[in-house]
Protein backbone atom coordinates (compact mmCIF):
# COMPACT_ATOMS: atom_id res chain seq x y z
CA UNK A 1 0.00 0.00 0.00
CA UNK A 2 1.62 3.32 -1.24
CA UNK A 3 2.33 5.35 1.70
CA UNK A 4 1.42 9.47 1.58
CA UNK A 5 3.28 11.69 3.80
CA UNK A 6 0.88 14.70 2.47
CA UNK A 7 -2.03 14.66 0.50
CA UNK A 8 -5.06 17.82 -0.27
CA UNK A 9 -8.25 17.02 -0.92
CA UNK A 10 -10.09 20.17 -3.21
CA UNK A 11 -7.95 22.96 -1.62
CA UNK A 12 -8.78 26.62 -1.97
CA UNK A 13 -8.04 29.80 -0.54
CA UNK A 14 -9.78 33.23 -1.68
CA UNK A 15 -7.65 36.33 -1.12
CA UNK A 16 -10.74 39.04 -1.55
CA UNK A 17 -11.47 38.80 -5.47
CA UNK A 18 -8.49 36.81 -6.21
CA UNK A 19 -8.26 32.78 -6.17
CA UNK A 20 -4.72 31.89 -4.79
CA UNK A 21 -5.84 28.35 -4.84
CA UNK A 22 -8.56 26.17 -7.19
CA UNK A 23 -9.29 23.03 -6.01
CA UNK A 24 -6.26 21.72 -5.35
CA UNK A 25 -5.98 17.65 -5.13
CA UNK A 26 -2.19 17.37 -4.04
CA UNK A 27 0.11 13.93 -2.77
CA UNK A 28 3.33 13.32 -1.87
CA UNK A 29 4.55 9.86 -1.31
CA UNK A 30 6.91 9.09 1.36
CA UNK A 31 10.33 8.87 -0.04
CA UNK A 32 9.88 10.79 -2.38
CA UNK A 33 11.47 14.07 -3.54
CA UNK A 34 8.34 16.59 -4.99
CA UNK A 35 9.53 19.66 -7.17
CA UNK A 36 6.96 21.91 -6.69
CA UNK A 37 6.63 24.35 -10.24
CA UNK A 38 5.05 27.13 -10.88
CA UNK A 39 5.96 30.66 -12.01
CA UNK A 40 5.60 33.39 -9.25
CA UNK A 41 2.03 34.34 -8.01
CA UNK A 42 1.11 30.51 -9.46
CA UNK A 43 -0.12 29.21 -5.77
CA UNK A 44 2.99 27.51 -4.63
CA UNK A 45 4.35 29.56 -1.19
CA UNK A 46 0.02 29.84 -0.18
CA UNK A 47 0.28 26.08 -0.89
CA UNK A 48 3.14 25.99 1.40
CA UNK A 49 1.86 28.19 4.06
CA UNK A 50 -1.72 26.32 4.20
CA UNK A 51 0.49 22.97 5.10
CA UNK A 52 2.79 24.38 7.31
CA UNK A 53 0.04 26.01 9.21
CA UNK A 54 0.59 29.41 8.80
CA UNK A 55 -2.35 30.20 7.11
CA UNK A 56 -6.01 28.37 6.78
CA UNK A 57 -7.55 27.59 3.47
CA UNK A 58 -10.72 28.40 2.68
CA UNK A 59 -12.44 25.44 2.13
CA UNK A 60 -10.64 21.87 1.38
CA UNK A 61 -8.76 19.79 3.57
CA UNK A 62 -4.93 18.94 4.46
CA UNK A 63 -3.42 15.66 5.69
CA UNK A 64 -0.42 15.07 6.83
CA UNK A 65 0.90 11.71 7.82
CA UNK A 66 -3.06 10.82 7.56
CA UNK A 67 -4.07 13.58 10.09
CA UNK A 68 -6.34 16.03 9.07
CA UNK A 69 -8.11 17.42 11.79
CA UNK A 70 -7.33 20.11 14.55
CA UNK A 71 -4.69 19.01 16.90
CA UNK A 72 -3.72 16.13 15.19
CA UNK A 73 -3.44 17.62 12.37
CA UNK A 74 -0.86 20.57 14.71
CA UNK A 75 0.87 17.63 16.18
CA UNK A 76 1.92 16.23 12.60
CA UNK A 77 3.69 19.35 12.17
CA UNK A 78 5.82 18.28 14.93
CA UNK A 79 7.28 15.85 11.81
CA UNK A 80 7.86 18.15 9.64
CA UNK A 81 10.77 20.81 8.90
CA UNK A 82 9.95 23.88 6.81
CA UNK A 83 11.89 26.64 5.39
CA UNK A 84 9.50 29.12 4.00
CA UNK A 85 9.99 32.60 1.46
CA UNK A 86 13.59 32.42 2.63
CA UNK A 87 15.49 31.33 5.79
CA UNK A 88 14.00 32.84 8.65
CA UNK A 89 16.66 34.07 11.35
CA UNK A 90 17.37 35.82 14.54
CA UNK A 91 20.08 38.46 12.74
CA UNK A 92 21.39 39.77 16.00
CA UNK A 93 22.23 35.85 16.59
CA UNK A 94 25.16 33.27 15.84
CA UNK A 95 24.19 30.00 14.11
CA UNK A 96 25.08 28.00 17.23
CA UNK A 97 22.32 30.77 19.29
CA UNK A 98 19.74 30.85 16.38
CA UNK A 99 19.74 26.57 16.42
CA UNK A 100 19.32 27.17 20.02
CA UNK A 101 17.01 29.29 19.56
CA UNK A 102 14.95 26.14 17.39
CA UNK A 103 15.92 23.65 19.66
CA UNK A 104 14.16 25.11 22.91
CA UNK A 105 11.23 25.98 20.62
CA UNK A 106 11.28 21.99 19.50
CA UNK A 107 11.78 20.95 22.68
CA UNK A 108 14.62 18.63 21.56
CA UNK A 109 16.61 17.31 24.07
CA UNK A 110 19.80 17.81 24.73
CA UNK A 111 22.59 19.99 22.49
CA UNK A 112 24.28 17.70 20.15
CA UNK A 113 22.14 17.94 17.73
CA UNK A 114 23.42 21.67 16.92
CA UNK A 115 26.89 20.83 16.00
CA UNK A 116 25.41 17.69 14.11
CA UNK A 117 23.24 19.62 12.26
CA UNK A 118 25.94 22.49 11.44
CA UNK A 119 28.30 19.98 10.00
CA UNK A 120 25.82 18.59 7.99
CA UNK A 121 25.11 21.84 5.79
CA UNK A 122 28.17 23.13 6.14
CA UNK A 123 28.10 25.66 9.11
CA UNK A 124 30.68 24.17 11.20
CA UNK A 125 32.86 26.77 12.60
CA UNK A 126 31.09 30.35 11.79
CA UNK A 127 32.09 30.90 15.71
CA UNK A 128 30.82 34.24 17.02
CA UNK A 129 29.41 35.91 13.35
CA UNK A 130 25.99 37.08 13.67
CA UNK A 131 23.50 35.69 11.20
CA UNK A 132 22.88 39.04 9.57
CA UNK A 133 26.93 38.92 8.43
CA UNK A 134 26.51 36.18 6.69
CA UNK A 135 26.22 35.82 3.28
CA UNK A 136 23.16 34.80 1.51
CA UNK A 137 23.88 31.43 0.86
CA UNK A 138 25.21 31.14 4.68
CA UNK A 139 21.72 31.99 5.34
CA UNK A 140 20.15 30.08 2.97
CA UNK A 141 22.43 26.35 4.76
CA UNK A 142 21.46 28.03 8.24
CA UNK A 143 17.80 28.21 6.90
CA UNK A 144 18.09 24.60 5.85
CA UNK A 145 19.89 23.50 9.30
CA UNK A 146 17.03 24.90 11.33
CA UNK A 147 14.28 23.12 9.22
CA UNK A 148 16.35 19.90 9.77
CA UNK A 149 16.72 20.20 13.63
CA UNK A 150 14.17 17.46 15.51
CA UNK A 151 15.17 14.89 12.47
CA UNK A 152 11.87 15.86 10.91
CA UNK A 153 10.55 13.07 8.54
CA UNK A 154 9.26 15.21 5.88
CA UNK A 155 11.12 18.65 4.96
CA UNK A 156 9.31 21.62 3.51
CA UNK A 157 12.13 23.89 1.30
CA UNK A 158 10.80 27.14 -0.58
CA UNK A 159 13.59 28.28 -2.73
CA UNK A 160 15.83 26.66 -1.29
CA UNK A 161 18.46 27.29 -3.94
CA UNK A 162 18.20 31.18 -4.23
CA UNK A 163 21.27 33.00 -3.76
CA UNK A 164 23.55 30.23 -3.54
CA UNK A 165 26.55 29.85 -5.47
CA UNK A 166 27.25 27.38 -7.89
CA UNK A 167 29.15 25.08 -5.86
CA UNK A 168 26.60 26.06 -2.98
CA UNK A 169 23.61 24.60 -5.54
CA UNK A 170 25.65 21.57 -5.93
CA UNK A 171 26.26 21.09 -2.29
CA UNK A 172 22.43 21.20 -1.38
CA UNK A 173 21.90 18.91 -4.24
CA UNK A 174 23.89 16.53 -2.43
CA UNK A 175 22.93 17.12 0.83
CA UNK A 176 19.16 17.08 -0.14
CA UNK A 177 20.05 13.65 -1.52
CA UNK A 178 21.83 12.22 0.97
CA UNK A 179 18.79 13.12 3.27
CA UNK A 180 16.56 11.85 1.30
CA UNK A 181 18.27 8.53 -0.03
CA UNK A 182 19.96 7.58 3.71
CA UNK A 183 17.89 8.91 6.05
CA UNK A 184 14.16 8.31 4.19
CA UNK A 185 12.92 11.83 4.35
CA UNK A 186 10.37 13.25 2.21
CA UNK A 187 11.15 16.41 0.52
CA UNK A 188 9.13 19.31 -0.97
CA UNK A 189 10.87 21.78 -2.58
CA UNK A 190 9.86 24.22 -4.59
CA UNK A 191 12.23 26.29 -6.68
CA UNK A 192 12.60 28.68 -9.88
CA UNK A 193 15.83 26.67 -11.35
CA UNK A 194 14.03 24.02 -12.96
CA UNK A 195 17.13 22.33 -14.48
CA UNK A 196 18.30 21.67 -10.52
CA UNK A 197 14.84 20.97 -10.44
CA UNK A 198 15.36 18.59 -12.63
CA UNK A 199 18.64 16.67 -11.26
CA UNK A 200 16.68 16.09 -7.78
CA UNK A 201 13.27 15.18 -7.84
CA UNK A 202 11.68 12.25 -8.69
CA UNK A 203 7.99 13.48 -8.36
CA UNK A 204 7.02 16.46 -9.84
CA UNK A 205 3.72 18.95 -9.59
CA UNK A 206 2.73 21.81 -11.79
CA UNK A 207 0.88 24.83 -10.81
CA UNK A 208 -0.40 27.28 -12.35
CA UNK A 209 -2.80 30.56 -11.55
CA UNK A 210 -4.04 28.58 -8.22
CA UNK A 211 -4.69 25.06 -10.62
CA UNK A 212 -2.84 22.03 -10.09
CA UNK A 213 -1.93 21.00 -13.46
CA UNK A 214 -0.62 17.76 -13.51
CA UNK A 215 1.48 15.89 -10.99
CA UNK A 216 4.04 13.31 -12.68
CA UNK A 217 6.90 11.16 -12.02
CA UNK A 218 10.22 11.40 -13.32
CA UNK A 219 10.03 8.47 -15.25
CA UNK A 220 6.66 9.95 -17.10
CA UNK A 221 8.15 13.74 -17.41
CA UNK A 222 11.08 11.41 -19.12
CA UNK A 223 8.72 10.06 -21.40
CA UNK A 224 7.01 13.30 -22.02
CA UNK A 225 10.17 14.94 -22.29
CA UNK A 226 10.22 14.35 -25.88
CA UNK A 227 13.36 13.03 -28.07
CA UNK A 228 13.87 14.71 -31.16
CA UNK A 229 16.23 15.44 -34.39
CA UNK A 230 17.04 18.98 -34.87
CA UNK A 231 17.45 19.49 -38.75
CA UNK A 232 18.45 22.06 -40.29
CA UNK A 233 18.38 22.14 -44.36
CA UNK A 234 18.81 24.78 -47.43
CA UNK A 235 14.70 23.83 -48.12
CA UNK A 236 12.86 23.14 -44.92
CA UNK A 237 9.43 23.09 -47.39
CA UNK A 238 10.65 20.53 -49.38
CA UNK A 239 12.30 18.38 -46.41
CA UNK A 240 8.94 18.51 -45.02
CA UNK A 241 7.37 16.97 -47.77
CA UNK A 242 9.97 14.30 -47.74
CA UNK A 243 9.53 13.41 -44.44
CA UNK A 244 5.98 13.13 -44.54
CA UNK A 245 5.73 11.09 -47.44
CA UNK A 246 9.13 8.64 -47.04
CA UNK A 247 9.14 8.51 -43.40
CA UNK A 248 4.67 8.40 -42.97
CA UNK A 249 5.07 10.66 -40.25
CA UNK A 250 3.65 14.10 -39.00
CA UNK A 251 4.97 13.99 -36.03
CA UNK A 252 7.58 17.15 -36.83
CA UNK A 253 7.08 21.13 -36.31
CA UNK A 254 8.95 23.01 -38.96
CA UNK A 255 9.56 26.50 -36.87
CA UNK A 256 9.89 30.07 -38.16
CA UNK A 257 13.58 29.91 -38.84
CA UNK A 258 13.70 26.70 -41.13
CA UNK A 259 14.94 24.57 -38.33
CA UNK A 260 12.99 21.11 -37.95
CA UNK A 261 12.36 19.12 -34.91
CA UNK A 262 11.22 15.38 -36.17
CA UNK A 263 10.05 13.16 -33.07
CA UNK A 264 10.28 9.35 -33.19
CA UNK A 265 13.92 8.92 -35.18
CA UNK A 266 16.21 9.50 -32.63
CA UNK A 267 17.46 6.09 -32.66
CA UNK A 268 17.65 5.71 -36.24
CA UNK A 269 19.13 9.22 -37.55
CA UNK A 270 20.98 7.45 -40.12
CA UNK A 271 17.71 6.82 -42.05
CA UNK A 272 16.90 10.05 -42.05
CA UNK A 273 20.03 11.40 -43.17
CA UNK A 274 20.17 9.39 -45.67
CA UNK A 275 16.78 9.90 -47.50
CA UNK A 276 16.98 13.83 -47.20
CA UNK A 277 20.56 13.32 -48.67
CA UNK A 278 19.10 10.81 -51.43
CA UNK A 279 16.39 14.05 -52.37
CA UNK A 280 19.19 16.35 -52.94
CA UNK A 281 18.79 18.16 -49.96
CA UNK A 282 21.83 19.63 -47.97
CA UNK A 283 21.91 19.00 -44.45
CA UNK A 284 23.24 22.21 -42.53
CA UNK A 285 22.27 20.95 -38.93
CA UNK A 286 21.55 17.39 -37.81
CA UNK A 287 21.53 16.91 -34.38
CA UNK A 288 19.31 14.59 -31.80
CA UNK A 289 17.71 16.97 -28.62
CA UNK A 290 15.50 16.44 -25.59
CA UNK A 291 12.89 18.56 -24.67
CA UNK A 292 13.93 19.53 -20.45
CA UNK A 293 11.50 20.38 -17.68
CA UNK A 294 11.62 24.18 -18.47
CA UNK A 295 10.13 23.38 -22.27
CA UNK A 296 7.63 21.07 -20.88
CA UNK A 297 7.04 23.38 -17.91
CA UNK A 298 6.17 26.29 -20.45
CA UNK A 299 4.42 23.99 -22.76
CA UNK A 300 2.26 23.04 -20.32
CA UNK A 301 0.97 26.15 -18.97
CA UNK A 302 0.55 27.36 -22.55
CA UNK A 303 3.60 30.20 -22.59
CA UNK A 304 6.05 30.25 -25.81
CA UNK A 305 9.75 29.13 -24.49
CA UNK A 306 12.63 30.41 -26.42
CA UNK A 307 15.60 27.98 -25.47
CA UNK B 1 4.66 24.65 27.38
CA UNK B 2 7.80 24.52 28.89
CA UNK B 3 9.73 23.92 26.37
CA UNK B 4 8.05 27.48 24.79
CA UNK B 5 8.42 29.78 27.87
CA UNK B 6 12.52 28.31 27.81
CA UNK B 7 12.91 29.87 24.11
CA UNK B 8 11.58 32.96 24.95
CA UNK B 9 13.40 33.03 27.72
CA UNK B 10 16.48 32.44 25.79
CA UNK B 11 15.43 34.92 23.32
CA UNK B 12 14.93 37.46 25.98
CA UNK B 13 18.43 36.94 27.33
CA UNK B 14 19.80 37.78 24.16
CA UNK B 15 17.66 40.18 23.09
CA UNK B 16 19.79 43.81 22.43
CA UNK B 17 16.80 45.67 22.92
CA UNK B 18 16.41 44.61 26.39
CA UNK B 19 19.76 45.32 27.34
CA UNK B 20 19.79 48.34 26.31
CA UNK B 21 17.10 49.64 27.87
CA UNK B 22 17.65 48.09 31.10
CA UNK B 23 21.54 50.23 30.73
CA UNK B 24 20.00 52.82 30.13
CA UNK B 25 18.11 52.94 33.09
CA UNK B 26 20.36 51.70 34.94
CA UNK B 27 22.65 54.72 34.05
CA UNK B 28 19.61 57.24 34.63
CA UNK B 29 18.68 55.28 38.42
CA UNK B 30 22.35 55.63 39.37
CA UNK B 31 22.94 58.93 37.74
CA UNK B 32 20.03 61.36 38.42
CA UNK B 33 20.19 61.44 42.31
CA UNK B 34 23.58 62.07 42.08
CA UNK B 35 22.66 65.08 39.99
CA UNK B 36 20.51 66.28 42.58
CA UNK B 37 23.44 65.67 45.37
CA UNK B 38 25.10 67.91 43.28
CA UNK B 39 22.34 70.33 42.77
CA UNK B 40 21.27 70.50 46.25
CA UNK B 41 22.62 69.52 49.93
CA UNK B 42 22.21 66.03 50.51
CA UNK B 43 20.56 66.53 53.66
CA UNK B 44 17.52 68.49 52.50
CA UNK B 45 16.24 65.46 50.13
CA UNK B 46 14.12 62.82 51.86
CA UNK B 47 14.63 59.41 50.51
CA UNK B 48 10.88 58.93 51.08
CA UNK B 49 9.98 62.03 49.49
CA UNK B 50 12.36 61.33 46.19
CA UNK B 51 10.88 57.96 45.92
CA UNK B 52 7.23 58.73 46.40
CA UNK B 53 7.51 62.04 43.85
CA UNK B 54 10.63 61.54 41.78
CA UNK B 55 10.97 57.37 41.28
CA UNK B 56 7.22 56.35 41.94
CA UNK B 57 6.01 59.70 39.60
CA UNK B 58 8.63 59.31 37.01
CA UNK B 59 8.61 55.37 36.92
CA UNK B 60 4.78 55.73 35.80
CA UNK B 61 6.65 57.20 31.97
CA UNK B 62 8.87 53.88 32.36
CA UNK B 63 5.98 51.60 32.68
CA UNK B 64 4.13 52.85 30.10
CA UNK B 65 6.63 54.07 27.31
CA UNK B 66 10.33 51.66 27.84
CA UNK B 67 8.53 48.53 27.48
CA UNK B 68 7.04 49.52 23.83
CA UNK B 69 10.04 49.60 22.52
CA UNK B 70 10.78 45.94 24.03
CA UNK B 71 7.66 44.98 22.33
CA UNK B 72 8.17 46.10 18.94
CA UNK B 73 11.93 44.03 19.43
CA UNK B 74 11.00 41.18 20.93
CA UNK B 75 7.98 40.26 19.67
CA UNK B 76 6.85 42.40 16.37
CA UNK B 77 10.19 41.75 14.51
CA UNK B 78 9.84 37.73 14.49
CA UNK B 79 7.16 38.55 11.87
CA UNK B 80 9.33 41.22 9.92
CA UNK B 81 12.27 38.28 10.74
CA UNK B 82 10.03 35.45 9.53
CA UNK B 83 10.90 33.85 12.33
CA UNK B 84 6.91 33.53 13.47
CA UNK B 85 6.48 31.26 10.62
CA UNK B 86 9.33 28.97 12.23
CA UNK B 87 7.38 29.31 15.69
CA UNK B 88 3.75 28.60 14.11
CA UNK B 89 5.21 25.45 12.04
CA UNK B 90 7.15 24.28 14.82
CA UNK B 91 3.61 22.27 15.49
CA UNK B 92 3.04 23.80 19.25
CA UNK B 93 -0.76 25.73 20.02
CA UNK B 94 -0.94 29.03 18.68
CA UNK B 95 -2.54 29.76 22.26
CA UNK B 96 0.61 28.24 24.13
CA UNK B 97 3.14 30.11 21.74
CA UNK B 98 1.14 33.35 22.31
CA UNK B 99 1.07 33.12 26.28
CA UNK B 100 4.72 31.45 26.29
CA UNK B 101 5.72 35.06 24.59
CA UNK B 102 3.42 37.09 26.87
CA UNK B 103 4.85 35.76 29.88
CA UNK B 104 8.38 36.27 28.84
CA UNK B 105 7.56 39.95 27.77
CA UNK B 106 5.65 40.43 31.06
CA UNK B 107 8.82 38.92 33.06
CA UNK B 108 10.78 41.45 30.75
CA UNK B 109 8.40 44.40 31.10
CA UNK B 110 8.62 43.79 34.84
CA UNK B 111 12.26 43.90 35.27
CA UNK B 112 12.55 47.39 33.10
CA UNK B 113 9.84 48.55 35.63
CA UNK B 114 11.73 47.76 38.73
CA UNK B 115 14.72 49.57 37.96
CA UNK B 116 14.08 52.78 38.84
CA UNK B 117 11.93 51.68 42.09
CA UNK B 118 15.04 49.51 42.89
CA UNK B 119 18.27 50.85 41.97
CA UNK B 120 17.28 54.69 42.17
CA UNK B 121 16.07 53.90 45.30
CA UNK B 122 18.62 52.30 46.41
CA UNK B 123 21.14 55.13 44.71
CA UNK B 124 19.70 57.76 46.32
CA UNK B 125 19.46 56.22 49.47
CA UNK B 126 22.88 56.30 49.76
CA UNK B 127 23.77 59.67 48.31
CA UNK B 128 21.30 61.37 51.07
CA UNK B 129 22.22 59.25 53.96
CA UNK B 130 19.57 56.95 54.32
CA UNK B 131 17.89 60.24 55.17
CA UNK B 132 14.30 59.47 55.97
CA UNK B 133 13.98 56.05 54.34
CA UNK B 134 10.64 54.75 52.96
CA UNK B 135 8.46 52.39 55.19
CA UNK B 136 9.30 48.93 54.38
CA UNK B 137 5.94 47.64 54.16
CA UNK B 138 4.88 50.80 51.53
CA UNK B 139 7.96 50.42 49.86
CA UNK B 140 7.29 46.12 49.41
CA UNK B 141 3.48 47.25 48.45
CA UNK B 142 4.61 49.70 45.70
CA UNK B 143 7.36 47.22 44.29
CA UNK B 144 4.94 44.57 43.73
CA UNK B 145 2.24 47.27 42.59
CA UNK B 146 4.59 48.14 40.26
CA UNK B 147 5.68 45.04 38.94
CA UNK B 148 1.93 43.36 38.50
CA UNK B 149 0.79 46.85 36.65
CA UNK B 150 3.72 45.95 34.62
CA UNK B 151 2.44 42.82 33.26
CA UNK B 152 -0.78 44.47 32.44
CA UNK B 153 0.46 47.12 30.67
CA UNK B 154 2.38 44.20 28.79
CA UNK B 155 -0.64 42.72 28.04
CA UNK B 156 -1.85 45.48 26.05
CA UNK B 157 1.33 46.13 24.26
CA UNK B 158 1.35 42.34 23.75
CA UNK B 159 -1.85 42.49 21.48
CA UNK B 160 -0.90 45.60 19.38
CA UNK B 161 2.25 44.67 19.05
CA UNK B 162 0.65 41.24 17.17
CA UNK B 163 -1.67 42.86 15.89
CA UNK B 164 0.67 45.20 14.07
CA UNK B 165 3.61 42.86 13.47
CA UNK B 166 5.72 45.71 12.32
CA UNK B 167 8.76 46.78 14.81
CA UNK B 168 8.53 50.66 13.58
CA UNK B 169 5.10 50.55 13.03
CA UNK B 170 4.49 49.04 17.12
CA UNK B 171 7.01 51.15 17.94
CA UNK B 172 5.59 54.36 16.69
CA UNK B 173 2.09 53.82 16.78
CA UNK B 174 2.58 52.55 20.76
CA UNK B 175 4.53 55.42 22.09
CA UNK B 176 1.81 57.76 20.46
CA UNK B 177 -1.21 55.65 22.12
CA UNK B 178 0.51 55.67 25.63
CA UNK B 179 1.29 59.29 25.86
CA UNK B 180 -1.80 60.15 24.68
CA UNK B 181 -4.60 57.78 25.95
CA UNK B 182 -5.27 58.37 29.39
CA UNK B 183 -5.41 62.12 28.83
CA UNK B 184 -7.73 61.34 26.04
CA UNK B 185 -9.97 58.67 28.43
CA UNK B 186 -9.50 61.36 31.09
CA UNK B 187 -11.62 63.93 28.83
CA UNK B 188 -14.07 61.27 27.55
CA UNK B 189 -14.82 60.20 31.46
CA UNK B 190 -14.99 63.86 32.19
CA UNK B 191 -17.54 64.47 29.38
CA UNK B 192 -19.33 61.23 29.26
CA UNK B 193 -20.27 59.93 31.97
CA UNK B 194 -21.36 56.48 31.01
CA UNK B 195 -17.12 56.08 30.50
CA UNK B 196 -16.27 57.86 33.83
CA UNK B 197 -16.42 54.28 35.38
CA UNK B 198 -14.24 52.55 32.70
CA UNK B 199 -11.23 55.73 33.51
CA UNK B 200 -11.47 55.00 36.66
CA UNK B 201 -11.02 51.02 36.77
CA UNK B 202 -8.04 51.23 33.94
CA UNK B 203 -5.21 50.44 34.66
CA UNK B 204 -4.44 53.90 33.31
CA UNK B 205 -5.79 55.67 36.45
CA UNK B 206 -4.60 53.14 39.22
CA UNK B 207 -1.40 53.11 38.33
CA UNK B 208 -0.90 56.77 39.36
CA UNK B 209 -2.74 55.43 42.41
CA UNK B 210 0.36 53.51 43.67
CA UNK B 211 1.93 56.36 45.61
CA UNK B 212 -1.04 56.12 47.85
CA UNK B 213 -1.18 52.63 48.14
CA UNK B 214 -1.09 53.32 52.27
CA UNK B 215 -4.03 55.56 52.44
CA UNK B 216 -5.90 53.13 50.21
CA UNK B 217 -9.28 51.31 51.62
CA UNK B 218 -8.93 47.64 51.84
CA UNK B 219 -12.25 48.11 48.86
CA UNK B 220 -9.54 50.33 46.83
CA UNK B 221 -6.46 47.89 47.29
CA UNK B 222 -8.75 45.13 45.80
CA UNK B 223 -9.56 46.96 43.02
CA UNK B 224 -6.06 47.94 42.87
CA UNK B 225 -5.09 44.51 42.53
CA UNK B 226 -8.11 42.83 40.64
CA UNK B 227 -8.02 45.56 37.57
CA UNK B 228 -4.78 44.57 36.48
CA UNK B 229 -4.84 40.84 36.97
CA UNK B 230 -8.32 41.25 34.90
CA UNK B 231 -6.71 43.49 32.10
CA UNK B 232 -3.65 40.57 31.91
CA UNK B 233 -6.53 38.09 31.68
CA UNK B 234 -9.12 39.99 28.79
CA UNK B 235 -5.99 41.31 27.08
CA UNK B 236 -4.44 37.99 26.89
CA UNK B 237 -7.20 36.01 25.85
CA UNK B 238 -7.61 38.85 22.89
CA UNK B 239 -4.30 38.58 21.82
CA UNK B 240 -4.43 34.87 21.71
CA UNK B 241 -7.46 34.61 19.86
CA UNK B 242 -6.45 37.17 17.23
CA UNK B 243 -3.19 35.68 17.22
CA UNK B 244 -4.80 32.25 16.30
CA UNK B 245 -7.18 33.84 14.07
CA UNK B 246 -3.36 35.95 12.25
CA UNK B 247 -2.25 34.60 8.70
CA UNK B 248 1.54 34.94 9.38
CA UNK B 249 3.37 36.53 6.54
Amino acid sequence: MIEYVLKTSHLSKQFKNQTALNKVDLSIKKGSIYGFIGQNGAGKSTLIRIISGLASPTTGTVELFVHSNGQALNEARKRIGTMIEGPALYPHMTAVENLEAHRLLKGIPGKECIEKTLELVGLQGTGKKKARNFSLGMKQRLGIAIALLGDPEFLILDEPINGLDPMGVVEVRELLKKLNQEYGITILISSHILSELHLLATHYGIIHKGHLLEQLTLDELNKKCKQYLHIKVDNPEKAAAVIESNLSTREFEVLPDGLIKLFGFVDTPGIVSSILVNEGLVIEHFMPMGQDLESYFMERIGGVHHG
Amino acid sequence: MGNLIKSEWYKLKKDRSFWLLTFLLVITSIGYPLLIVMDEATLAVKVNDFYQYSVLGGNNYVIKLVPCILAGFFISSEYSNGTMKNMVASGNSRIQLYFAKLIIFSVGTMVISLILPLLMTGASAVYFSFYEMPDLGYFLQTIWLTALYGAAFASIMALFATLLADSGKAIGFMLIFFILFDSVLYSVANNISMFEPVFNYSVFKLLLEIVNVSALSSGEMTKMIVVPVVTFIVFGLLGSILYKKKEIK
